[in-house]
């Protein structure tokens, strides 16, 4: 069936509003939804689908499952709009979230129970009919994707994800990297503690770059100078200082072969010391 | 002037910081479950099976918050946020993303360990040559973790033994 416009009813069971605040945004003139015939309805009598929002707490599933009664018999389309409304998101195993008796809290199924589905179940043992239900996953959901998931129970746009099972036959690699693997995942501990995990592969790989470039360590501490200034970044800049000096301080420490002179790395490691200790970290 | 999107009718992408949702690189994981354990959502899953010989990583985007610890945990790179946000569907097992991978035989007792074979390989990589006398930790890193034991202690008994002639 080719819905032409769907009047919404919209269920916080929960939630952390989050969710609310990406499901108003979809109303605004710039993401508009009314365009595709979404209005919100104001009590569950008028509404086709309802937006439902949250981990469904024990509190809220009586009253998610009256006005799920409410609703008109057919078409009964549940949207669960962010994580928690999917499968109980962050709150997973909260004390207060409802969850049928046989769907454990603590198991190994996939996937993952939890959300408004219970409800579902709950309503469709006892005879009702419910509808289909649309999963839009996100903590929050970006509106886009509400948009996205809203145009998929109207039937606009295809579904673009399917759910994959790979074996060992999809082969194995195991990539080389110019300095050993061990250092590096080091060098990719500490890092954690400077960067976030946006820029932290790139500017680990960039390190990586200039230490198979110079053959000394003078020859590492010009290169780093270098990057540094053609980087503006100054976040970009300490990792780099943070990243030599701990790469140094390593290979000197274990006594694997270290290149340039050894009175040379002294006084860099020294100098070091001094300029990046600017960075917090516990070790 | 007209601001309103047309985004369902049209492609759009994320900025190049968002946060979609992850995507495990078969070719690249291990099986370590590092991810696993950083996992505040349980949307990740460890599922070993010590009669097949198996070990599942599931992952379901459906429970995922998409904090990106696991993206941190990976030691490989295999899991990866991916900018990816249209994600919604009317099947939840569209949701999930499975590998399977073969866990470690141990030669000596044909016992499945509770490693697969390509955390053994990477494990082998990461460990410096010269830092131990020989191949010994080759020979014993192999084994599962009875046989290790057994063999520490048949070692050093013989190892006393020789002492005490």
């Amino acid at each position: 069936m080719r819905l032409r416009s769907l009047y919404v009813f919209h269920l916080d069971t929960g939630a952390c509003n989050g969710c609310e605040i990406e499901l108003f945004d979809i109303l605004t003139p710039y993401y508009d939804a009314e365009r595709l015939g979404v209005r919100l309805a104001a009590s569950p009598r008028h509404a086709h689908a309802m937006a439902a929002t949250g981990p469904l707490t024990r509190q809220a599933y009586y009253a998610a499952k009256e006005a799920i009664k409410a609703m008109p018999p057919k078409p009964r389309i549940i949207v669960a709009i962010g994580t928690c409304a999917c499968s109980g998101g962050i709150f997973y195993n909260g004390y207060p979230i409802y969850r049928r008796p046989e769907s454990g809290r603590e198991g190994q199924e996939y996937p993952r129970r939890g959300g408004i589905f219970e409800l579902v179940q709950d309503l469709r043992d006892e005879g009702e009919y419910v509808g289909p239900v649309v999963y839009i996953p996100g903590c929050p959901p970006r509106p886009e994707e509400i948009l996205y998931g809203v145009a998929l129970a109207l039937g606009l746009v295809e579904k673009q994800v399917k759910g994959e099972y790979y074996t060992e036959e999809v082969g194995f690699e195991l990539p080389e990297y110019p300095i050993e693997e061990r250092i590096r995942l080091s060098l990719r501990e500490r890092l954690k503690y400077v960067v976030g995990y946006f820029d932290r592969e790139k500017v680990l790989e960039d390190f990586m770059g200039l230490v198979a470039k110079a053959k000394s360590a003078e020859e590492l501490h010009g290169l780093i100078q270098g990057y540094c200034l053609k980087n503006p970044d100054p976040r970009v800049s300490l990792a780099m200082r943070v990243l030599k000096r701990e790469f140094l301080r390593l290979k000197e420490k274990y006594g694997w072969e270290v290149k340039g002179s050894a009175e040379a790395l002294q006084g860099e490691v020294r100098g070091l010391q001094v300029s990046a200790d600017g960075d917090a970290g516990p070790r | 002037m007209a601001v309103t999107l047309k985004y369902p009718f049209v492609k759009i992408e994320a900025p190049p910081e968002y946060r979609g949702v992850p995507h495990i690189n078969p070719r690249l994981c291990i099986g370590c479950g590092a991810c696993v354990n950083a996992c505040p959502a349980d949307a990740l899953l460890r599922i070993d099976d010590y009669e097949k010989g198996t070990r599942k990583i599931v992952l379901d985007v459906g429970r995922c918050i998409r904090c990106a610890r696991c993206d941190e945990a990976c030691p490989t790179g295999a899991i990866r946020m991916t900018r990816n946000f249209e994600v919604a569907t009317l099947d939840r097992k569209d949701h999930v993303e499975v590998v399977e991978l073969r866990l470690h035989r141990c030669p000596n007792c044909g016992s499945y360990t509770d490693y697969t074979e390509r955390a053994l390989e990477k494990a082998l990589q990461i460990l410096p040559e010269g830092l131990f006398d020989g191949d010994e930790i080759r020979k014993r890193a192999i084994l599962c973790r009875n046989c290790r034991r057994k063999l520490t202690v048949d070692d050093a008994v013989e190892a006393s033994r020789e002492v005490v002639e």
